[in-house]
């Protein structure tokens, strides 16, 4: 057994945990970040390729949330995390929101103004661009289709750099805040899994963590900290804390964006290699529409969605793109850790209102997308009707079920939500876990409810306050 | 207070109208009304309705469909052309499968027709609420204004409120002048099977009245709530705005169980049983409980919901509508109940 001290431990190298271990480092901390997942040379996959699907997601692939109905989700399991295979999109979070979660909530410094601040000096340390030039087929659809039909819509700035060719790279952690935080004196340590922390009366001592060497040799690793930062995200910082014995309000309330998909043909070719930067925002803060990632196989799981035969469009692939709708949903979920089981079970229940919604943001999608020029319409909705003029899209309203739909997210939040409002939190207004005097949540899980756009500049700018927060305080 | 609606500052009514919902209990009184207009497009959800409706005036056009469906929105609005007055009725309040029904038709039906309204250039928009997206008064003297929280109760106050959001969205985006008319219980000609029921009950004594009874409701007789909807459509100062549309004042459940004898006696229909069947509130709690828990699995059970919501106090206050819209109610309770009474009988219901 080997063993390690360090003045800050930070669980998770995504959005909050890299964000976290630059700022700490750069204040002079010693700080030491534990990742399970591998770090991957920055350049060594093409982004959106199935070998990276296999290098750097949680399962190799999508996760199921259980419930009826199912809902897939992906995870980033690697150093850099989520941010390593995201589409980049950089939204703030809206004021409205922010001001509604501050008085349920009761969260301190939490008003537009102090957001807003973060959020400058996230943009600040990122580079947030919109797209250079005209946008890409698959994008420029959703534009065309939204101002035919009067919807609102929005070119999406996203965490990316452009060369004066207007070749981008997106700006994830382990290409920013991680070699920072490095140069700043911070430890990475891959393939490294923290088993649970180490409680002593209301501080936590330290980590028990396993760690793969590259060899595929196993080592238990104890590492003794004064200060613990998880950041594993929304399902495995409430895992880890409760694996750990820590439960109040830790787990519940996991909130999501689930999300239905249309495989579009149209009738000439569409683009592949990255996500369209527009999105509908005429039906926010309920319905968001924006495109998904379409490589060859990606295409092909979609057209699959309707269990009818699909050869034909699949020959056409160059020709179909696949866009999503994603609801602001009143379900909620839990995660809850199974003792002798690796990953925790998840659950998410939608409600009827849910179901509704998802059915609504289909139509709305299909009505947007036959605007837009597209011929043919697959839904993700087993037995649901390929549709190809807007008389059809009708059908689509009883056919969205809880046993025929196919649902999916991203954007997992709010399960160890933060405020002062005690009954309704698991951690302070800066993350720190009730109870504890040294142990904080920095990452997706304390945004107190979805946000109902992609929740990365919510995530960095909070992670930013709440390190100010605890620099200012010890 | 003045009879005159005339006194506050108002535009032309439309020529066009359009009104969703147009063969609903409230649907029925509105199109009556609009009945001079020089076209009158209605949308109605089945065939068996279209042809009652069509005979009502010679200017009305009966679209039938699915108001969750574009394309039948789309026909809705066909050569309707700029500057019509959209009235959108159309909303499931008992639904007969699912509590999902709530959402699909009224937030899903709203955002169709609102979106076809502001593409066709519609003048206004006039859209029909409920007290449900403000739940229940806190205490039997307390009356919802418009300064009122949102408290939606249950599947359709939540369907009820996210509409209203959608419609106070259109209206910001600058180019749909919406108003919103919220209106409680109401009662009327042209009603629905339930509501012959519910004077059966009375009239056999056996009507549930929960505690005492002084729990108070507004009520919205059919022509009132009319005349809301006309004054909206006009009004200068109502775009934006959500507006109570009620009779002149609430009345104690005990008081409206009370004037439905009298109107059923003053109709020729002797009352029998006890002057009321008390139920201990208890009774109501427990079906309020059971209705959440039914909702919450999608299954509504209509006796439970109206039991639950019976122990309640919903009253509001029109204080801003006869301000700003110049709505002056003219029906009160025992006469509109004998006008609803009287329709009944003449079209053969028993009572």
């Amino acid at each position: 057994m080997a063993d390690l001290a360090t003045d800050v431990l930070v669980v998770g190298s995504g959005a909050g945990g890299a964000i976290t271990a630059a700022a700490l480092a750069r204040a002079g901390r010693t700080v030491t970040v534990v990742e399970e997942g591998p770090w991957v040379p920055a350049d060594a996959m093409e982004p959106f390729s199935l070998e990276e699907m296999v290098a750097k997601y949680r399962h190799r692939g999508p996760a199921g949330a259980l419930g009826n109905p199912a809902i897939a989700y992906v995870e980033g399991r690697c150093v850099g995390g989520s941010t390593e295979i995201n589409s980049g999109l950089y939204h703030r979070l809206p004021e409205y929101l922010a001001a509604e979660w501050r008085s349920t909530y009761a969260i301190e410094e939490f008003s537009p103004e102090a957001l807003g601040g973060y959020a400058d000096r996230v943009e600040a340390e990122l580079s947030v661009a919109p797209l250079p030039g005209a946008p890409p087929p698959s994008s420029a659809a959703l534009e065309r289709g939204a101002t035919k039909l009067g919807w609102r819509n929005v070119d999406f700035a996203r965490v990316f750099s452009y060369d004066a060719q207007g070749r981008g790279t997106k700006q994830t952690m382990s290409r920013t805040m991680i070699p920072r935080a490095v140069a700043s004196g911070a430890t990475v340590i891959p393939e490294c899994r923290v088993v649970r922390l180490l409680r002593r009366g209301d501080r936590i001592v330290g980590a028990r963590c396993r760690r793969t060497h590259p060899g595929g040799g196993v080592e238990r690793l104890t590492i003794k900290a004064e200060h613990v930062f998880v950041c594993g995200g929304a399902i495995h910082s409430p895992a880890l804390l409760q694996r750990s014995g820590i439960w109040r309000n830790i787990g519940n309330g996991l909130k999501m964006h689930p999300t239905i998909k249309i495989a579009a043909r149209f009738p000439h070719p569409v683009d592949h290699g990255d996500v369209p930067t527009h999105r509908i925002t005429e039906f926010s803060p309920f319905v968001a529409i924006g495109g998904s990632i379409s490589r060859k196989g990606d295409v092909a799981l979609a057209l699959a969605d309707t269990g009818a035969p699909f050869a034909d469009a699949l020959a056409d692939w160059e020709n179909i793109s696949v866009y999503y709708a994603a609801i602001r949903s009143d379900g909620s979920g839990r995660v809850a850790a199974l003792r002798g089981v690796r990953s925790p079970l998840v659950t998410y229940s939608l409600s009827e209102g849910d179901m509704s919604r998802l059915a609504r943001g289909l139509v709305h999608l299909g009505e947007l997308l036959l605007a837009a020029g597209a011929t043919e319409l697959h839904p993700s909705v087993a037995g649901g009707t390929i549709v190809r003029r807007p008389e059809e899209l009708g059908s689509w309203w009883d056919q969205v079920t809880r046993a025929r739909a196919t649902i999916m997210t991203v954007h997992l939040t709010s399960s160890v939500r933060m405020g002062e409002n005690r009954a309704r939190t698991g951690a302070d207004s800066f993350g720190r876990v009730w109870g504890y005097s040294n142990l904080r949540v920095n990452d997706a899980s304390l945004i107190p409810d979805a946000p109902g756009v992609n929740p990365q500049a919510a995530i960095m700018a909070l992670a930013t306050r709440n390190c100010d927060h605890f620099l200012a305080g010890s | 207070m003045t009879d005159s609606p005339t006194e506050v500052p108002s535009g032309p009514a439309a020529a066009t109208v359009v009104v969703t919902g147009a063969s609903g209990w409230l649907g029925q009184n509105l199109v009556r009304a609009l009945a001079g207009r020089e076209r009158i497009r209605c949308l109605v959800p089945s065939d068996d309705q279209a042809s009652p409706l069509a005979l009502i005036a010679p200017a009305i056009e009966v679209v039938v469909g699915d108001v969750r469906d574009p394309a039948t929105v789309d026909r809705l609005f066909e050569g309707v052309g700029a500057e019509a007055a959209v009235f959108h009725a159309a909303a499931v309040i008992h639904p007969t499968r699912s509590t999902r029904e709530f959402f699909d038709v009224n937030v899903g039906g709203t955002q169709n027709v609102l979106d076809r309204a502001r593409r066709s250039g519609a003048g206004r928009f006039v859209h029909v609420s409920s007290n449900s997206p403000f739940g229940v008064n806190a205490s039997p003297d307390e009356v919802f204004t418009e300064d009122s929280p949102y408290d939606p109760y249950l599947g359709y106050g939540r369907s009820k409120y996210e509409a209203e959001q959608l419609v106070q969205q259109a209206d910001d985006r600058g180019d749909l002048p919406t108003v919103t008319v919220r209106a409680p219980w109401f009662y009327g000609p042209y009603q629905p099977a339930r509501q012959s029921q519910f004077f059966r009950t009375i009239r056999r004594g056996r009507f549930p009245l929960i505690g005492d009874g002084t729990q108070r409701r507004s009520m919205a007789y059919t022509d009132n709530l009319v005349q809301g909807l006309l004054r909206a459509e006009v009004a200068d100062k109502a775009p934006g705005n959500a507006y109570w549309v009620a009779d002149a004042r609430p009345y104690e459940l005990r008081e409206i169980l009370a004037t439905v004898r009298q109107a059923l006696e003053a109709e020729g229909l002797p009352t029998s049983g006890p002057e009321r069947l008390s139920l201990p509130r208890a009774a109501a709690r427990l079906a309020e409980r059971l209705d959440t828990l039914a909702q919450s699995r999608g299954r509504y059970v209509q006796p439970l919901h109206v039991l639950g919501e019976l122990n309640h106090t919903i009253a509001c206050d029109i204080s801003r509508a006869r301000a700003e819209l110049g709505y002056e109610p003219t029906v009160e309770l025992e006469e509109g109940m004998r006008a609803s009474i009287r329709w009944c009988l003449d079209h053969g219901d028993q009572l």
